[in-house]
């Protein structure tokens, strides 16, 4: 066969039958038409939180955040001992989690690696991010809250913010060592042995060399799980308490969170409580937001300065 | 390098922010230093001594509306006392109490048998704190004012009756026009005082029509038309968006819903509705053991809400804390005495006041 | 020659001190689940004694009789993960296959960043939304529960599809596409059976986040312990009846609920084994590519 024909066979290739380009017109239809199904209950949803919550969290503005929570059918903005709740809590299991999990990674890429302990732990790591958040709660409960009297020194356990944070330090904790092996084991090996040719010892190399290459996508993981924290009720229900005027304390005293808050404001009937549900929702939706987006931007600006 | 400061400085900085926060705490719930000898005078020990005291409690939800508005109030007159309480349910309170993680209990029920052995802090005291009504509350167009007869609500509540316009319902209630709609009983999800009380008053009232025994999580039938709610709220808000539906509200709850309840029938005879009043009747004539418990359900009098029940703080006799424990007697003391005027409010009733006195003598046992 | 300064051993005790609390760190994961392991189960033997195994047949919960069986709260837990899943995997796959091949790129960009944020949200949002705005109209059912978790998992199935699919070769594309395949034919011929096996394991991660959640179940799934075949009844889940009941739950319940806090533990672990293991030998595959 000539030229000529290999053209028309071309040519008619790009001809499609129209079957098969009605069959593709259906199909992206059908992606688009997911997209919106998609769209629709998600609008919905954050239409409510944002229409509601914002009424009440915007309309009275720094009360909702700073006034103590009113009795639940007394009408009133004030979420201001959750809102501290939340942020202690999450803060305090952020410093446990982070460092710990950093740790357990570098361990796990710069010293076990390959080793039958290593392998365990990576694979333990990954049993544990399955635990579900209502065993971590009762698990806490169990081993920590329980062994609580009113008599010191065991006044230090009971009914308090810290038992939350371990708690969720504890969800937070495979999450952290999972993101942050990923990152290092992307930082290339010419770096290390370049540190090592130069003198330093493996902890001045981890520390001064690794530990900074890898710095961003690490800061964006832990920002991450941070996020999920921040949102997590079932192991607060167990640890926490409930208190309605605000507690700087995490040992003393109950503590409360946007995340109980918004699960015991959602039992009620009264439309005053639900409002205060629904702005404590969008207090929360906010800052885990805030927390997603900083750890997108850092992971943006350091590959740009690379 | 930067990240590594960064990396750094925001445990560091959560850290010394953390710390400088306990610090303020640890003056208030330490040994509070008592002068020898003043045994007698817990009015005189102002908690201010020792700094702010915290005292925490869980349990039933029931008293919670009244918990909070009291607490609010106490704390306003005490600045330097922080009261908290966390609900959870009855049982969670006793429970909580028992292994001694709060500080008082809120309770609608006393300790099983089987569970005092279990206390760790030695002899509790009951505090009757308030009286209040369980409501039977309906969303059915054709009926203002319905009244039911225990052993007809027994078996609405347990499937039996199954249409609103069913003979049983329409020989209480001639002037009623019932659709012919279904019913949608409704019940608690959670685990509950409520519905512990609520299947206690048809146990004994049903003249043995209802079959499923109580308790505080029951075996809801599921054939037919049930739902599910969290809290006397979560029932609320069923019975309110469903129509054709039936459930058991705490008179507060449901007042503060806008929901329709029913008139019981008591064991004189008399449809009654729910209210203040007829609760404080059913306290009237109830048998009050020494211990201060009791059960308000079914009382005796004419104008007595049968499905009344009550609810109790309960508390450790020997508080290990003096601080504590003064500013304990203090709540309690307002609890019985100013904070009673708090309930009307609520749609709670006060106590009668036989019991208000043992309760108040009942104080002393506190040490 | 001038003397280097020998710097062999020196740095030995901060190295070991390093390697030591690098080595402790990651010994805590295992400390951690064993003991959640030994607790858990120390507490779940006192009603497994009293039901041996008929606590996994029996469909029957009743704290008067101090009669406790599972079966009712595994169904439900599995029904409901069952009804999000069915729901959630097409409309997640059509997205992700929008997003990354029928998109223009500068929606792209924005909709990667609006699927992210929304696999944030926390669960109980999506809780609250649906018991104060979709209960209302649709009943507590397996069926409102699956939907709720059905918008909660897409966004989380939608990220991890697409980032599997966007490892598919370029070449493969282009390749198609020389042999005259329409957008269509070419997913079909290059992109699904490259992405399939992640795509799996996108499901099976989702189906783990189902089964676990507490709070959002909990509020609409109308808390019935009863097995039935029809979503628009309503049902139990492990989680939810966890959260309900603790509060005011007899010792024997309690031991009940934390050997059914055990089984979720036990069937989400298996769930999310082999998700990864999938996840994870699809990904080596592509990357050797």
């Amino acid at each position: 066969m000539t030229l000529g024909t290999d053209l028309a066979h071309s040519l008619e290739l790009r001809q499609k039958p129209s079957w098969r380009r009605a069959k593709n017109t259906l199909m992206s239809v059908l992606l688009g038409s997911a997209v919106v199904v998609v769209a629709i209950p998600l609008v919905l949803i954050m239409y409510s939180v944002f229409a509601k919550g914002g009424a009440i969290l915007f309309k009275s503005f720094p009360a909702f955040l700073t006034h103590d929570i009113p009795p639940t059918r007394a009408a009133g903005p004030g979420m201001g001992p959750a809102i501290v709740g939340t942020l202690l809590i999450t803060g305090m299991a952020t410093l446990i989690a982070v460092p710990l999990g950093v740790l357990g990674a570098i361990y796990l890429n710069e010293y076990g690696v390959k080793s039958k302990f290593a392998q365990a732990v990576r694979f333990l790591a990954l049993v544990m991010t399955g635990v579900p958040s209502v065993v971590m709660g009762l698990f806490v409960y169990v081993v920590w809250t329980l062994h609580h009297s009113i008599t010191p020194p065991h006044e230090l356990t009971g009914f308090q913010g810290f038992g939350g944070s371990l708690a969720l330090a504890c969800l937070m904790l495979p999450i952290v060592i999972n993101a942050t092996e990923q990152m290092l084991k992307l930082v290339p090996d010419g770096l290390r042995e370049a540190s090592y040719a130069l003198g330093a010892t493996k902890t001045r190399t981890v520390l001064t060399v690794v530990l900074p290459a890898a710095g961003s996508g690490i800061v964006s993981g832990a920002l991450l799980a941070v996020a999920r924290a921040a949102g997590e009720t079932a192991p607060l229900l167990f640890t926490i308490g409930a208190t309605r005027v605000i507690n700087t304390s995490l040992f003393h005293g109950d503590s409360t969170a946007l995340s109980a808050r918004i699960f015991e404001n959602a039992k009620e009937a009264v439309a005053n409580a639900q409002e205060r549900g629904w702005g404590a929702a969008l207090a929360l939706v906010l800052l885990t937001f805030t927390l997603t987006v900083i750890a997108r931007v850092t992971t943006a600006f350091a590959t740009r300065i690379k | 390098m930067n990240t590594r400061i960064a990396f750094l400085a925001t445990p560091l900085l959560f850290g010394a922010l953390l710390t400088s926060c306990s610090k303020k705490d640890d003056a208030g719930t330490g040994s509070a230093k008592m002068p020898a000898g003043s045994d007698n005078g817990y009015k005189d020990v102002k908690p201010t001594e020792a700094g702010p005291v915290s005292l925490s409690a869980s349990g039933s939800t029931f008293q919670k509306a009244f918990q909070e508005v009291a607490m609010d109030s106490f704390m306003k007159a005490h600045p330097d006392v922080k009261l908290t309480y966390g609900g959870g349910g009855s049982g969670k309170g006793r429970q909580d109490l028992s292994d001694m993680v709060v500080d008082f209990a809120g309770s609608d029920s006393a300790f099983k048998d089987a569970d005092k052995a279990k206390i760790k802090g030695g002899d509790v005291l009951y505090f009757p704190v308030l009286l209040g009504p369980i409501s039977v509350s309906y969303n059915v167009s054709g009926a203002d004012k319905l009244n039911l007869s225990p052993g007809v609500l027994a078996k609405i509540m347990q499937g039996d009756i199954k249409k609103w316009n069913d003979p049983a319902i329409v020989a209480d209630n001639k002037d009623a026009k019932l659709p012919s709609e279904d019913i949608t009983v409704v019940h608690r999800a959670d685990g509950s005082g409520t519905t512990d009380n609520f299947t206690k008053y048809l146990d004994a009232a049903s003249g043995g029509a209802w079959k499923l025994k109580s308790g505080s999580t029951v075996d809801w039938p599921t054939a037919g038309k049930v739902q599910a709610g969290q809290g006397n709220g979560g029932v609320a808000q069923i019975v309110k968006s469903t129509s054709g539906a039936i459930g058991y509200v705490d008179l507060s709850d449901a007042k503060a819903a806008n929901l329709k309840y029913a008139s019981i029938k008591n064991k004189a005879g008399q449809f009654i509705e729910p209210t203040a009043a007829s609760a404080s009747a059913a306290g009237d004539s109830i048998d009050v053991k020494d211990d201060l418990t009791f059960s308000a359900l079914d009382s005796k009098g004419d104008a007595a809400y049968p499905i009344t029940y009550q609810s109790w703080v309960i508390v450790y006799a020997k508080q290990a804390n003096p601080a504590k424990g003064a500013a304990l007697k203090q709540y309690l003391t307002y609890l019985l005495g100013d904070g009673q005027k708090e309930l009307a409010a609520l749609d709670f009733a006060p106590l009668p006041k036989s019991l208000q006195d043992k309760a108040t003598a009942q104080l002393a046992k506190i040490q | 020659m001038a003397t280097q300064p020998d710097l062999r051993g020196k740095g030995q005790p901060a190295d070991k001190t390093f390697g030591g609390l690098a080595i402790g760190a990651a010994a805590l994961v295992l400390l951690i689940l064993a003991l959640i392991a030994i607790t858990m189960t120390s507490r779940a033997l006192p009603v497994l004694r009293h039901m041996g195994l008929g606590f996994f047949t029996s469909s029957t919960w009743s704290e008067h009789d101090n009669n406790f069986g599972a079966l009712p709260f595994i169904w439900g837990t599995v029904y409901t993960a069952f009804i999000a899943i069915v729901l959630a995997v097409p409309v997640s796959l059509g997205v992700a296959l929008f997003i990354t091949q029928v998109a223009p790129p500068k929606l792209k960009r924005p909709l990667v960043y609006l699927i992210d944020l929304l696999a944030v949200v926390p669960s109980v949002v999506f809780g609250l939304w649906g018991v104060l705005m979709l209960a209302p109209h649709l009943n507590r059912s397996f069926l409102t529960a699956g939907i709720i978790l059905a918008i909660m998992i897409v966004p989380i199935i939608t990220s991890l599809a697409r980032e599997v699919i966007e490892t598919t070769a370029q070449a493969d594309k282009e390749a198609a596409y020389a042999l005259g395949a329409t957008r269509w034919e070419m997913i079909g011929a290059a992109v699904l059976p490259h992405s399939k096996a992640g795509i799996v394991g996108a499901v099976m991660l989702g189906l783990g986040r189902a089964m676990g959640e507490t709070i959002a179940a909990a509020l609409v799934i109308g808390s019935s312990a009863q097995i039935a075949l029809s979503p628009f009844k309503s049902g139990d889940s492990m989680p939810a009846v966890i959260a309900n009941q603790w509060g005011e739950a007899s010792e024997l319940q309690k031991s009940a609920l934390i050997a059914l806090a055990l089984t979720l533990f036990v069937m989400t672990i298996i769930v999310n084994l082999i998700a990864s293991r999938i996840v994870q030998r699809s990904l080596k595959k592509t990357r050797g590519a």
